[in-house]
């Protein structure tokens, strides 16, 4: 698809540096683009992936480097520079107007006038002919809001092109989509690729990398690792240049038997999200819960935590009647939830760590009516040590922390309470590699200490290197109870969109 | 990014960080760099009874705004409360001055009234999830209704325990108002509960974010409800402060309080989307704004100027704040 001769590449960075005031964000990294390339970033959280995005697309001025679009020499200082080259970014959380039409999002700021009045004819034809040319079949006058999340990236993406978008950046377009989706996605990419557009891919998911890159650049602690050809590379390469050791360490080995039941799940229905659903948890067990984005897993998880009700079915939590009627109930007994979306859901993004760890704990730290706050701050220190959290300080506001850190508050808080039943919905979502298996070293230390864990994950190896038993759900069901032994990546997936009926 | 953050740990150091990490560094430097200025302007400014007269001038508004703190750090907006304090005040007057009733329970009375609407309020917000603006709003017209067909005419004659929070105390030859000292003590009793209480954080974690708060376990609702009726209760206090100060119960008071409180809060650092606030920056808020009005007052000023200077004010610490604030 590429010529590799002497023409010069579309983007070429060259020893881009970056400080800010006493932190070195980023020094000597190379990044090379070829017209129709899909090009990988890889990294941790902070290894700068987002600071040299950022100053791709003019949010920062680069202190060091140089920058060459089509080999002449540019300088990117503001966003209108980066527009006016050709770049575009589509950054994980849209920059749409939410009650806007989707051909006025495609166009905004941008509409086609006629006599000095908006030319709608024109703004929707066109909008249509970009929706068409990605081959995605989408309403234009539907309210943008109300679309779903992939049909929303496909907005971003149309309204980049009607820029004349020549290098788009990705920053992890995949995370908030399903399976199916991202299927979709990866189409919609190659054919951006087929019209030359070159293409930085941000992504968490190396196993997509495989599947959509053509070269992956690799970035460590603000620096310039190594570029290569994908189908040079596998996956524990990648690994080993991301976070300096292999896979092979990621899923802790567990030893210990899963002990009396906890929790006894039967017949639970809810609304038309959850029909029929009955399960059982041991003490120490990891029950890993697969199957696509809207079969009903959260619904479950939301149920079992109180902030849902069932509309019939029962649940026992250590033989006795449980039926929590708000998630204050669920974590008096023990139970507790990690939401599928922790900037929404789970973190207090304003307020300083050590409130959001102690905020679900806060009757055990009250005597006599006040706060004990010497013993609120061994707590929490104690917590920010045990999690090795990185914070600069227990005042620090979370909203300023890296994705997995942020994750490890959530985790402090439930950690401190001492629970029972642990239930973790998308517990690694957006966060580093080096991260997620600290988190999956929790949850195993967890288990052998005899908490009963139900994990919610889209990720299938997560699943299936964690998982004690996997439950599929399909369609508010449970599709399939599959041993560890039973269970293969194939077979999961088969049961999770109903293609396999009888194995 | 977590590697470009660590410049900023100790930027909230010392007494703000005291302050349950309010930012109050900046309105506490605006009072005092207003105090020196109308210190150096006026001779008369610094002196011990014109500090008394400026913190009896705040008393009212100062009550007022400890209800509009916690009801802004919920992310709402209390727009009702002058009215409330209106409704309050006329009927604690009437029934103590009119109806004879013990002045003890026309002052109950009058606090339960204005108790009652902070729950209407609440209920509002929280049983049907209409916005605080809109809530407020409509209280704010139906308690300003309910005073006029109460009465349109001032009520006079109050009994002197209506009145005797207005009564002043010698301290080292300075008169200094009870009233003054009742709102004083109320702040302190407010930080208190805000910063070491269970109920204190959750108002902050509400305002940060409802929903993870729920999913943290914090009855949001009772939160809510509970933040509503404290209001109330901060308005009938104002209520009782206000018929003290002017010794007569007035259809016609705190048409312009709401405002003047909301700019309290402001001033004070508080933020209007929520969970960032504090107690005592209101209270400088408050006493900014009452430095400005006595020291342009003694410079000779014009008042529909002293309320221009009120509304550049506001607007300059706004600024000030999201532009400190803003990454």
């Amino acid at each position: 698809m590429s010529d590799q001769t002497a023409s010069a590449p579309l983007l070429e960075m060259r020893g881009i540096g970056k400080s800010f005031p006493g932190v070195k964000a980023l020094a000597g990294v190379n990044l090379r683009v070829r017209s129709g390339q899909v090009h990988a970033l890889l990294g941790e959280n902070g290894a700068g992936k987002s600071t040299l995005i950022k100053i791709l697309s003019g949010a920062y001025t680069r202190d060091e480097g140089e920058i060459f679009v089509d080999g002449a020499k540019v300088d990117i200082r503001n966003p209108g520079d980066a527009e006016r080259l050709g770049i575009s970014t589509i950054y994980q959380e849209f920059n749409l107007a939410p009650n806007m039409t989707v051909a006025e999002n495609i166009f905004l700021g941008h509409l086609p006038t006629k006599l000095g009045k908006v030319d709608w004819a024109q703004a929707r034809q066109r909008a249509r002919e970009l929706l068409d040319s990605l081959n995605v079949s989408l309403p234009v006058d539907a309210i943008t809001g109300r679309l779903s999340v992939a049909q929303q990236q496909m907005v971003e993406i149309a309204k980049a092109l009607n820029r004349n978008t020549r290098i788009l950046v990705m920053d992890e377009p995949s995370a908030v989509l399903s399976e199916q989706d991202i299927e979709q996605l990866f189409a919609v990419v190659r054919r951006l690729q087929a019209a030359g557009i070159g293409i930085i891919y941000i992504s968490h998911r190396l196993k997509e990398i495989f599947e959509v890159a053509d070269e992956v650049t690799v970035l460590k602690d603000g620096s310039y690792i190594d570029t290569r050809k994908v189908s040079e590379v596998n996956l524990d390469d990648l690994v080993r240049m991301m976070i300096g050791r292999d896979l092979a360490d990621v899923y802790p080995k567990r030893s210990g038997t899963p002990g009396e039941v906890v929790l006894e799940v039967s017949q639970l229905a809810q609304a038309h999200l959850v029909k029929d659903v009955s399960f059982t948890v041991r003490a120490g067990e990891i029950i890993g819960f697969a199957g696509i984005t809207g079969s009903g897993r959260t619904e479950v998880a939301r149920v079992l935590f109180g902030a849902d009700r069932a509309t019939v079915g029962e649940m026992h939590l250590f033989g006795k009647p449980y039926r929590p009627r708000s998630p204050r109930d669920a974590i008096d007994r023990g139970v507790a939830l990690v939401t599928e979306d922790r900037k929404r859901q789970g973190l207090l993004l304003k307020l300083q760590v050590f409130f959001n760890v102690t905020v679900a704990g806060l009757n055990r730290l009250t005597k006599l009516g006040l706060l004990q706050l010497g013993q609120e701050k061994a707590l929490v220190a104690k917590w920010i040590e045990n999690l090795r959290i990185k914070t600069p300080s227990p005042e620090f506001m979370v909203v300023n922390m890296s994705g997995g850190n942020q994750q490890k508050v959530v985790l402090a808080r439930w950690l401190s309470l001492g629970i029972k039943v642990f239930i973790l919905d998308e517990p690694t979502r957006g966060i580093d590699v080096g991260s997620k298996s600290e988190i999956y070293q929790i949850m195993a230390d967890l288990a052998d200490q005899g908490v009963a864990i139900i994990m919610i994950s889209s990720e299938l190896p997560e699943v299936l290197g964690m998982s004690d038993r996997v439950l599929v759900m399909r369609d508010g069901r449970i599709a399939a109870d599959l041993g560890r032994s039973e269970a293969t990546e194939e077979r999961v997936m088969h049961y999770a969109v109903g293609r396999l009926d009888s194995v | 990014m977590s590697s470009a953050l660590s410049p900023t740990i100790d930027r909230r150091a010392g007494i703000a960080k005291v302050l349950f990490g309010s930012p109050i560094l900046g309105p506490l430097a605006a009072l005092l760099m207003a105090s020196i200025f109308f210190a150096i302007m006026s001779p008369r400014f610094l002196s011990g009874p014109n500090f008394s007269l400026i913190l009896q001038q705040v008393m009212v508004v100062g009550v007022l705004a400890i209800g509009q703190t916690l009801v802004i750090i919920t992310t709402g907006i209390d727009l009702s409360n002058g009215m409330v304090m209106a409704l309050s005040g006329v009927l604690m007057a009437s029934f103590a001055a009119q109806k004879g009733l013990n002045p003890v329970l026309a002052v109950a009375l009058g606090l339960l009234v204005a108790v009652g609407f902070g729950l209407l309020n609440g209920a509002l917000v929280t049983g049907v999830g209409l916005p605080a603006f809109i809530v407020t709003l409509g209280t704010m017209n139906i308690a300003y209704a309910l005073t006029r067909i109460y009465t349109t005419s001032t009520v006079t004659g109050l009994p002197k325990s209506l009145t005797f929070l207005g009564d002043t105390f010698y301290l080292g030859g300075t008169a200094i108002a009870w009233g003054t000292v009742l709102m004083v003590v109320l702040y302190a009793i407010t930080w208190f509960a805000l910063r070491y209480t269970a109920a204190g954080r959750s108002v902050f974690a509400v305002g940060d974010n409802i929903e993870a708060a729920r999913l943290s376990g914090i009855n949001t609702k009772r939160v809510l409800m509970g933040v509503y009726a404290f209001a109330g209760l901060a308005y009938g206090i104002a209520a009782l402060l206000l018929v003290a100060r002017t010794g007569v119960g007035d259809p016609q008071a705190g048409q312009n309080s709401n405002l003047d409180s909301i700019t309290a809060v402001v001033l004070g650092g508080t933020s209007l989307f929520g969970g960032r606030g504090s107690i005592v920056g209101t209270l400088i808020g408050a006493l900014i704004v009452g430095v400005f009005r006595n020291g342009l007052q003694l410079m000779g000023v014009e008042s529909t100027y002293q309320v221009l200077v009120t509304g550049i004010l506001v607007i300059a610490a706004v600024s000030v704040d999201q532009l400190t604030h803003r990454k």
